[in-house]
């Protein structure tokens, strides 16, 4: 009996296919890895099989699990015991009202039935476990993103579902928890079946089994993963291998630096009454890429947000040395989708912005072409399009005020290589190009080391 | 821009329905609605009178539809000017400074400490029978409702990094309210609103009832009902006229406040 069975599922948008008629089955025990572009589709297939599609869009097809066919509703019985799904946005996932130890008891005992007391001690092994022993306390807005990310991940196995669904599971991780993860996700697949959607090739590396290659909604390549990595027969898959940050061009040995632009102080910053990294002394130069890397919670987003004087500093001094109008100084969301406003189209926010600040219309047309982004997709609001896709709109934006600092934190964490190379180098081109100084939070060391200037690390 | 349900479609069906008798009954029958006609008291709905003569031999057809006229629109007053208070009180203090909200929050609570319905008894008891004072007392009320949801909505909101990143690009508040507050605050008013407007039906009514509101010979649902009371036996079409409206007008507010099932 296999666990999973998919029978030509496709799914569509009132008449638009997004994805091609796909066919898979996952027996007990085995490993799936579907690797894709952004916008390919992978998250939609998930939705299909857990049965929880958004409303504007429909499936055909055939789903089987445990060897029986199932509509919907008769799939939501399976929901967390049979299989469960690790979203893709942790923020979304978790109770906003609810401290960290608390859901995960919650789970424990509402999802797997167990006692009070089993279900306390079971939460506070797991939490400890995933390193948030200090944390259990904290609400989802009092994490980092590397921290809920956990705790989603926690939860969604708390059930001891069979099947687990990962989509994007390593999003935002730095190294050494991204492979904390995946040895998680690895021992529960010997209990069940896995399915991992990830545009991350070293995620699929490690993970192995099976693997399916998406692009644009159309199944390219699919295989054992060891011979689709180290033998990839589509060009697609080939360039997607490419990309890795690990074969990227080194930038360029032009280090010439434009004035001062904003320096650090005995720089002390902390969220709450917790001091996160103290004594930071930096300055940043006019068209300088400094990287920024630390463990997942150490203040990589926080320190942004105080460079950028929307959160206060617990200590030391931020130094502005241009005169630059506020707008000029900009930031990239880790979360794009929490980020835009879903409340309009996106082309009547970018008219917004342009009207504001009368930028010259002419602009918008090539650096979308640049940053990938088609025409038709401003007239769809912040809901409607993938998360990718929404940090390069994020992007656009910030790039036609004409920063003189942008702080990117994460842009490209949800970026299939070949998008990210391309994003990543425009952003260091715009830096040379406009003298701005872009500040990049990367958990990945190689994107940090082929694009930065300097790395400034931090510690907790 | 608002997709409703069936059951409020029938909301707003019943409301529109009520709201064609009480602007149109005049228009098919001559007469006013204070006229007495002591030669023609308590008859039973003919082709004259078409729903009959109270106990003084006034049109109960052209009374009953101003005592519509006058809950409607009291109902319309209450709501547009509870909303807009309560959203503005709402939204400033959850993005002004601190002590403002810490204002507005012992106002809310020292309001909230009386009953709706006692604190409208003394306004009405300044000013007895005057429409305007009973508009005042019950827009006094309810604007807590808008005031607590969209204060709740925008503080939760401020903090975001939606409404942060508006500010970066240098939008002024007024965008951000546009852009941001509103639309999470609009979708939450309309099941107030509708709550609100048949509640304002019912304490008007009610203050009727108890002859602290509208005066006679101004026709009002609750007056109404209270000065039939005696002639039930008599003329029990007459007692029932009011009493149906008012749970008609009622009933297609509370229909319209369901919110779409999930």
């Amino acid at each position: 009996m296999s666990l999973i069975h998919i029978e030509n599922l496709s799914i569509y948008a009132g008449m638009i296919e997004l994805l091609a008629p796909i066919s898979l089955t996952v027996e007990k025990g085995e490993r799936l890895t579907i690797l894709g572009q952004t916008g390919s589709g992978k998250s939609l297939l998930a939705q299909a099989i857990m049965g929880n599609l958004p409303r504007s869009l429909h499936s055909q097809g055939q789903v089987s699990l445990f060897g029986r066919m199932v509509d919907n509703a008769e799939r939501q019985a399976f929901w967390g015991t049979q299989i469960s799904m690790l979203p893709q946005e942790p923020w979304n996932s978790l109770d906003p009202l609810m401290g960290a130890k608390q859901q995960l008891e919650q789970t424990y005992r509402m999802v797997a039935g167990e006692s009070p007391a089993e279900a306390r001690q079971q939460a506070a092994y797991t939490l400890a476990l995933q390193g948030l022993q200090d944390s259990g306390h904290k609400r989802v807005d009092q994490l980092s993103g590397g921290m809920a990310q956990r705790v989603a991940i926690a939860c969604a196995m708390a059930g001891g579902a069979q099947v687990l669904l990962a989509d994007e599971p390593t999003k935002g991780l730095d190294v050494s928890r991204r492979d904390q993860v995946v040895q998680q996700l690895l021992s529960q697949s010997e209990q069940g079946a896995l399915i991992t959607i990830t545009h991350d090739v070293a995620v699929a590396r490690q993970i192995g089994g099976r693997m399916m290659v998406i692009k644009s909604g159309e199944l390219v390549e699919q295989g054992q993963a060891n011979d689709i990595l180290t033998a990839p027969k589509h060009p697609f898959t080939q360039a997607l291998i490419e990309a890795d940050p690990k074969n990227w061009n080194e930038a360029e040995g032009d280090t010439r630096h434009g004035e001062a632009l904003i320096s650090a102080q005995d720089l002390t910053i902390g969220r709450g009454d917790t001091a996160l990294s103290k004594h930071l002394n930096f300055t940043l130069h006019q068209g300088e890429v400094v990287g920024v890397v630390g463990d997942s919670g150490c203040g990589k987003s926080t320190l942004g947000d105080t460079l950028l004087g929307v959160h206060n500093a617990m200590g030391g001094q931020v130094k502005r040395h241009s005169k630059a109008p506020r707008h000029q100084w900009q930031k990239l969301y880790q979360d794009p989708t929490a980020a835009v406003s879903p409340a309009v189209s996106l082309r009547t926010l970018l008219n917004d912005m342009v009207a504001l600040h009368k930028i010259d219309r002419s602009r918008i047309a090539p650096l979308m072409q640049q940053l990938g982004l088609a025409e038709d997709l401003l007239e769809r609001n912040s809901e409607g399009v993938s998360g990718g896709e929404l940090q390069r709109f994020c992007m656009l934006r910030a790039l036609l005020l004409n920063p003189v600092f942008l702080f990117a934190d994460e842009p490209t964490s949800r970026l299939d290589p070949i998008t990210q190379r391309e994003v990543s180098q425009l952003l260091v081109d715009v830096a040379k190009q406009n003298g701005c100084a872009v500040m990049l939070v990367s958990h990945d060391p190689d994107l940090i080391e082929k694009r930065c200037d300097r790395v400034i690390r931090l510690s907790a | 821009m608002l997709r409703l349900s069936f059951t409020q479609k029938s909301g707003l069906l019943i409301l529109a329905l009520l709201l064609a008798y009480a602007l149109g009954a005049p228009l098919l029958q001559s007469g006013d609605a204070t006229t007495q006609n002591l030669s023609q008291i308590l008859t039973a709905p003919n082709a004259d009178y078409w729903m009959g003569t109270d106990h003084f031999g006034r049109n109960m057809w052209l009374r009953l539809a101003e005592a519509l006229q006058l809950s409607l629109m009291m109902a319309a007053l209450c709501v547009l000017t509870s909303a807009l208070i309560g959203v503005t009180a709402g939204v400033l203090a959850a993005t002004r400074a601190p002590w403002f909200d810490r204002l507005m929050d012992g106002v809310v609570t020292m309001i909230l400490a009386l009953p709706g319905l006692v604190l409208v008894l003394i306004f009405a008891a300044i000013v007895p029978g005057s429409f305007w004072m009973l508009y005042v007392a019950i827009s006094l009320i309810q604007w807590i409702e808008y005031f607590r949801i969209s204060r709740a909505i925008t503080q939760r909101l401020t903090q975001s990094p939606a409404v942060q990143s508006s500010q970066l690009m240098g939008f002024g508040e007024w965008y951000i309210f546009r852009r941001h507050y509103w639309p999470a605050i609009a979708p939450q008013l309309f099941t107030i609103a509708a709550f609100g407007a048949a509640n304002a039906i019912l304490m008007m009514a009610s203050l009727g009832f108890v002859y602290v509101g509208i005066q006679p010979p101004l026709a009002e649902l609750g007056l109404m009902i209270v000065e039939h009371f005696s002639y039930y036996s008599d003329a029990p079409w007459l007692l029932a006229q009011p009493l149906i409206a008012l749970a008609l007008v009622v009933l297609a507010c509370q229909l319209m406040g369901r919110g779409k099932s999930l």
